[in-house]
């Protein structure tokens, strides 16, 4: 399989092509789209000699005149911006599998081979003068990188006309000597970034993840993928092509029994010794389990298997047993035992996260919330809610409040809201037989074993 | 010259570590969570709620204003820290913690789906665990009234003390504070677990104008491992007026009878209410 490779191009906002089409001698002059300076809009775009007097988008129009009084103001065409942007998305599609289009920056998915192009370069160069055709225009940057994220640092710092390409695997070290302010981080964590000294993407990207989960939390996660050349865990995009491949979230581990068995004893051991190699293994990556899943493969007959959202996350072969044994126990088998499945689904780092002395302890707060979500998982929706009054309660008092959902209602601000909107669709998703279509990676090993020994015997069983 | 006693000791902490043995003295008090009720923290020598212990309010018979006094003191709770409410009576009225004064943005309230005591144990075993710092428990009667329909507790509810001792293990390692309120007859197993028991007699209804303002009731310390048993208050648990969340805060639910033997806080109908003996 080969690498994902992203293409982002930027270029001029396609309100500002649309009106140097219409005023072909506003080219090389200062031009500011939105409308005439007396209304109390903001800018929509700014040419390159206006951005230079330092005007950029979203200041209001009255503010931009006065600092380029020379520019000229147009009036935005969007039924002429929109037909441009579908031009440009149609010419597009004709050279990559996914793109997306936006006003200022397109991405296209250049994953694989193209007939017609015998590199990625070929590639990226086709997708480059297809847009400055369209556009005519010079002024269009391009990168390329495994990320979508890279490539847009990449296409950034090419400047004007240049295509600026990352190799495969050299993500971090194009990232290393840039300053911080080139990844989309929250004032707060660059405030704090910068007071401990981190001054460059390769400082934080040599900091441990444990370390900055512990700091940061979800978007310490994020932080740490992204000065490695990954994209953040919340923009990862599944089947478009543009996003990283994610490490793995689901373990397991399987124990055949050599001509089945139905011996309570025998797959008691066998899950045993399931539940402490993974144990092994979850305390190696440094994760928690979300889920556990425990299967029997039986001799002519259909697997049977049960999955349970245990109320501590196991991330031990010690805190794993005891969860596999009550599944075990739940099991009704109906023939021969041929092989044991005992799997992980949620992994999650188990590291703690230190609580925050700048920001408040909502590291507790993350925590109760994640129980929260687990509680509701396993018991359903009314085993954990948060009552809530009703703005226009009536005369009935059954009607003064309603139940909501405890986790999203710990959103305090957007930022939390996001977070914790993202724990509970995670284990939602955990759940489901969605993780593999999601292409996420699975690890799975085979143990081989003999049924229908004694208890002592099994230690020796061949792997 | 070491005795056999030194080198005892000196071989349980070569074992285990230092902190295996120490002498009485460095063992530390008992810290408290002040309720902000004057009538509790003074008469409960901590000074409040025992943390990282278990305490009850438990009833005689009927009615006897326990639960209304744990609702008191989650409303208190919810207002400083995230409280956890496990309703295993099935009968919250999160309004009614309004109208105390409660904030319900800071309360978590669980209930057990199979109206096992066992299982309600593990839920909020688990958010302690997590660093849920404060932790109410609504049980009704030991033999009815606790099935999710309102039937009586499901017969395959067993091994429910095991799930409590987990519990009090982990109330006691995360430094939580645990409140019960249990009816008569009161299980042995939840009688030992409690450090602090409190049990309540109500001592009639408070009227005035024909309306009932709330419950008198009698408190009794009579279990304690932190203190002495044996205190006694007095108190009237004022109910408050329905959608009056916002007043609800300024003014104190639970009111000490024994020390102002007069309910001097409600002027407009306080020639109404006659004396109330402690």
């Amino acid at each position: 399989m080969s690498l994902p490779r992203v293409l982002c191009a930027r270029f001029p906002h396609l309100a500002l092509v649309v009106a140097w089409r219409g005023h072909p001698e506003l080219r090389s002059e200062p031009v500011i789209v939105g409308g005439a300076p007396e209304l109390r809009l903001p800018v929509l775009a700014a040419s390159a000699a206006a951005r230079a007097s330092g005007v950029h988008p979203g200041q209001p129009l009255r503010e931009a005149q006065q600092r380029c009084p020379e520019a000229a103001f147009v009036a935005a065409d969007e039924v002429s911006v929109a037909h441009l942007r579908e031009e440009l998305l149609s010419r597009l599609n004709r050279l990559a599998p996914v793109v997306e289009v936006g006003d200022e920056v397109a991405w296209c998915d250049l994953t694989g081979r193209h007939a017609a192009h015998p590199d990625s370069t070929g590639w990226a160069v086709a997708v480059a003068r297809c847009i400055q055709e369209l556009l005519d225009d010079d002024d269009i940057a391009v990168g390329v990188a495994s990320s979508r994220q890279v490539a847009e640092i990449a296409a950034r710092q090419a400047g004007p006309h240049h295509i600026r390409r990352v190799a495969p695997g050299e993500e971090a070290a194009f990232l290393a000597p840039l300053p911080l302010s080139v990844l989309p981080l929250e004032p707060a964590v660059a405030a704090r970034l910068a007071a401990l000294g981190l001054d460059c993407v390769g400082a934080v990207a040599n900091l441990s993840a444990a370390d900055l989960q512990r700091q940061f939390g979800p978007v310490g996660m994020d932080l740490w993928h992204q000065a490695r050349g990954g994209d953040g865990r919340g923009e990862w995009s599944p089947g478009h092509g543009l996003g990283i491949p994610d490490p793995p979230r689901r373990l397991g581990e399987r124990i055949l029994l050599e001509g089945g068995t139905g011996d309570l004893e025998a797959l008691r051991f066998a899950v045993h010794r399931s539940a402490l190699d993974l144990g092994d293994r979850l305390r190696h990556h440094g994760c928690r389990a979300a889920a556990v899943i425990l299967v029997c493969e039986l001799e002519d007959a259909e697997p049977s298997g049960l999955r349970i959202t245990p109320l501590q996350q196991p991330g031990s072969g010690a805190e794993l047993w005891p969860v596999a044994l009550e599944l075990l126990a739940g099991m009704a088998l109906t023939a021969p035992v041929t092989a044991v499945r005992l799997e992980v689904e949620g992994l999650r780092p188990g590291a703690g996260r230190q609580v925050d002395l700048w920001r408040g302890g909502d590291a507790a707060g993350e925590e109760i919330g994640g129980v929260a979500s687990r509680l509701r998982a396993r018991f359903g929706q009314t085993a954990v809610r948060r009552a809530e009054l009703t703005v226009d309660p009536g005369d009935l008092p059954e009607r003064r409040f309603r139940w909501i959902d405890p986790v999203a209602a710990d959103a305090g601000g957007e930022g939390r809201g996001a977070r914790a909107a993202g724990v509970a669709t995670e284990l939602t998703a955990a759940g489901g037989a969605s993780e593999g279509s999601r292409g996420r990676t699975s690890e799975h090993r085979q143990v081989t074993a003999a049924s229908g020994v004694p208890a002592a015997v099994m230690p020796l069983l061949r792997r | 010259m070491p005795t056999p006693l030194s080198e005892a000791l000196a071989t349980l902490r070569r074992r285990h570590g230092e902190a295996v043995i120490r002498s009485g003295d460095a063992l530390g008090g008992v810290e408290a969570w002040p309720t902000g009720l004057p009538v509790l923290d003074h008469r409960l020598t901590p000074g409040g709620l025992p943390v990282g212990r278990v305490s009850l309010l438990a009833a005689a018979s009927g009615a006897s204003g326990r639960l209304t006094l744990l609702q008191a003191l989650v409303a208190v709770a919810s207002r400083e820290r995230t409280a956890v409410y496990l309703d295993l009576v099935g009968s919250l009225d999160p309004g009614f913690l309004a109208d105390l004064g409660a904030d319900l943005s800071a309360l978590l309230v669980l209930r057990s789906p199979s109206g096992r005591w066992g299982e309600g144990f593990s839920m909020a075993r688990s958010l302690v665990v997590a660093g849920a710092p404060w932790l109410a428990i609504a049980l009704p009667a030991a033999g009815a009234g606790s099935g999710p329909a309102g039937g009586s507790r499901p017969r395959s509810d067993l091994g429910w003390e095991h799930r409590l001792s987990t519990l009090v293990e982990s109330v006691a390692a995360r430094r939580a504070v645990c409140l019960v309120s249990a009816a008569a007859p009161l299980p042995a197993a939840l009688g030992y677990a409690s450090s602090l028991t409190l049990e309540c007699a109500a001592d009639g209804w408070e009227e005035a104008h024909g309306d009932v303002l709330g419950l008198r009731t009698h408190l009794t310390v009579v279990k304690s491992k932190v203190s002495t048993p044996g205190e006694t208050a007095a108190l009237l648990l004022r109910y408050p007026r329905p959608f009056a969340a916002a007043e609800a805060v300024g003014r104190p639910a639970v009111v000490d009878l024994t020390a102002t033997r007069k309910v001097l806080d409600v002027p407009a109908v306080a020639s109404d209410i006659p004396a109330v003996a402690g």
